[in-house]
């Protein structure tokens, strides 16, 4: 029960129950103490005065019942009144988050309790704040430093390739570490990324897109990607939907859902794209034949470096970043994605965007 | 050619340095942002090569310089944050070419080697490797008298492939120019249409014109 309320109801009790004596007191001492006085004076003859049950009624209708209500809605204006900088502050708070947390809460600057209250959480979001930033900082930084000695491995190793007198066998070597070297690459380059767009520092270029073609030309790069492995790729449906968006993170989106469809695929499965208006969204549905995630490790799936069911996948390349890249980006366009798998049935990852106006 | 390396990492500096005059270009190399405006100013390079992160003053800021000077000398940006913002950014800048780090050595020779080439690219419209010949304008492939149907991606790859013939080209750069990301996709998708690719051109015929540089990209030449 709501602060206001509780107080409400105690000070309607109470001022109820004040009423209530006082008229009490007062009937008590008009009915029993004043007859008492007047039958003694007036030898037993009933009073003119007297009062019976019905105007005993009417003093409660007329005097003490709008008493109360007065006295009632009063309460509630004052109490609504005094607990109103509370709902504020709850407002206000409620809408802090890991992005605004240097913005602080307007403070009323009067002193008084909640005024204090108002500092004290400014000043605890503030170290929040700073913290957060110090942990992105942190990793660009990480990030930047990682890349230097990794341009002086992948340089290195190139110019060893080109030696003419390796052996084949020592020439695959110093390849297979080259393409570990660009893994680690890419997983650096998935984590400035994360952390930038965590920071909110990273900026969408707003288009209308047509977002209907970009699905179409990853239809096209799926079936040349997925046949190799004899997947079938289909496009059951394909409308034109226009979407306000950032054209190269869409398609960044887009190739990440179709790589994963692919890859997590089985041979001779297969995968389908479905793009469809639903209300005042695009929804596109890209389903796969794969082994797919155990209910309770789909919750699971759009987090950093998520490798799903380790014993499957332990022969998966990849930087472990691709759907929670995929998040961001459709997180950042207002949309939203989801993905669902059933034991022996499709795993299907759905995104819906917003069309544009 | 004479090119200016801008690179504080002295082994980055090093190795870019010996790629660049394995293949007969004059180098010059300073670790610092400052003392390279000055040497840019200075001496009439044909490409400069300049790191973003840089002591004495930052690349960026070197290149606006520059061009807020006049100097056109064809610049190509390095970073090491390879993030799509920061490449538009050095574009903004006047800066003609851009490469994320860890790049490719081969990849850097062949670009910096385009620099040079600038505006000066061949317009032709019947591109021709060996007995292989492609027409830009009527899209057709053919080699030996038997004519390919090639889809518009294979197309704009072989197209690609064909104006660099004889020069490697990296991952990176067919990425951008046949597909327009600005990103590493992070799949297989250059080597799966490069395999699609050579199937057309090259099964049943000799010599093999379409070859993989290990750790590299992939070349066209006789």
């Amino acid at each position: 029960m709501k602060i206001r309320t509780r107080l409400n109801l105690w000070y309607m009790a109470i001022l109820s129950a004040v009423a209530l004596a006082v008229v009490g007191a007062a009937v008590y001492h008009e009915l029993v103490i004043e007859h008492r006085h007047y039958r003694h004076h007036n030898h037993g003859e009933k009073s003119e005065t007297e009062l019976d049950s019905e105007d005993l009624i009417d003093i409660l209708t007329w005097s003490v019942t709008p008493a109360i209500v007065v006295g009632v809605i009063g309460g509630w204006w004052l109490t609504r009144r005094a607990l109103e900088p509370v709902a504020n502050l709850t407002d206000a708070v409620e809408k802090v988050n890991d992005r605004n947390l240097s913005t602080p809460l307007p403070r009323s600057g009067n002193g008084d309790e909640l005024d204090r209250l108002t500092e004290v959480f400014n000043a605890m979001t503030s170290r929040l704040d700073s913290s957060f930033q110090r942990i992105r900082e942190f990793t660009l930084h990480a990030s930047h430093e990682l890349k230097t000695p990794l341009t002086v491995l992948r340089g290195e190793l190139e110019t060893a390739l080109h030696d003419e007198s390796l052996t084949a066998a020592r020439k695959d070597q110093l390849a297979s570490q080259i393409d570990e070297i660009e893994r680690l690459a890419k997983i650096v380059d998935g984590l400035t990324l994360l952390t930038k767009a965590d920071a909110g520092q990273v900026a969408l270029k707003l288009e209308p897109v047509k977002f209907d073609e970009l699905v179409r030309e990853s239809a096209a790069d799926a079936k040349i990607l997925a046949q190799p492995h004899g997947v079938d790729v289909s496009e059951s449906q394909c409308e034109q939907i226009t979407i306000t968006g950032d054209r190269h993170r869409l398609r960044q989106l887009l190739l990440n859902l179709t790589d994963n469809a692919v890859k997590y695929n089985q041979p001779g499965g297969k995968i389908d794209f479905s793009l469809r208006r639903d209300g005042n969204c695009g929804l596109l549905q890209i389903s796969n034949s794969g082994a797919g995630l155990a209910p309770d490790l789909q919750g699971h799936v759009f987090e950093r470096f998520f490798r799903g069911d380790s014993s499957h996948n332990s022969e998966i390349e990849g930087c472990g970043l691709g759907l929670s890249i995929a998040q961001w980006i459709v997180l950042a366009h207002k949309g939203e994605i989801r993905f669902e798998s059933r034991p022996n049935q499709l795993t299907t990852v759905s995104v819906r965007l917003p069309l544009a106006n | 050619m004479r090119v200016l390396v801008v690179e504080d990492e002295k082994k980055t500096a090093s190795f870019v340095r010996k790629a660049l005059e394995a293949e007969g270009f004059a180098v010059d190399v300073s670790a610092r942002g400052d003392e390279a405006l000055v040497a840019a100013i200075s001496t009439p390079f044909d490409g400069i090569i300049l790191d973003i992160m840089l002591p004495g003053r930052d690349g960026l800021s070197v290149l606006r310089q520059l061009r807020a000077q006049g100097n056109r000398t064809p610049v190509l940006l390095l970073s090491a944050r390879g993030e799509v913002d920061e490449r538009v950014e050095g574009l903004d800048a006047g800066a003609d070419d851009y490469l994320p780090k860890p790049f490719v050595i081969a990849e850097l020779v062949a670009r910096v080697r385009a620099l040079g080439r600038r505006g000066s690219e061949t317009k032709a419209t019947v591109l021709r490797v060996a007995d292989l010949t492609l027409d830009t304008i009527s899209h057709r492939a053919q080699r030996g008298g038997k004519v390919f149907d090639l889809t518009a991606r294979e197309f704009r790859l072989l197209e690609f492939l064909m104006r660099s013939a004889g020069r490697i080209c990296g991952r990176m750069s067919i990425i951008e120019k046949v597909w327009d990301y600005d990103f590493d996709p992070g799949t297989n998708l250059v080597d799966v249409y490069v395999k699609r690719l050579r199937e057309k051109i090259d099964d049943g015929f000799e010599p093999k014109l379409l070859q993989t540089v290990r750790g590299v990209g992939y070349v066209l030449k006789e």
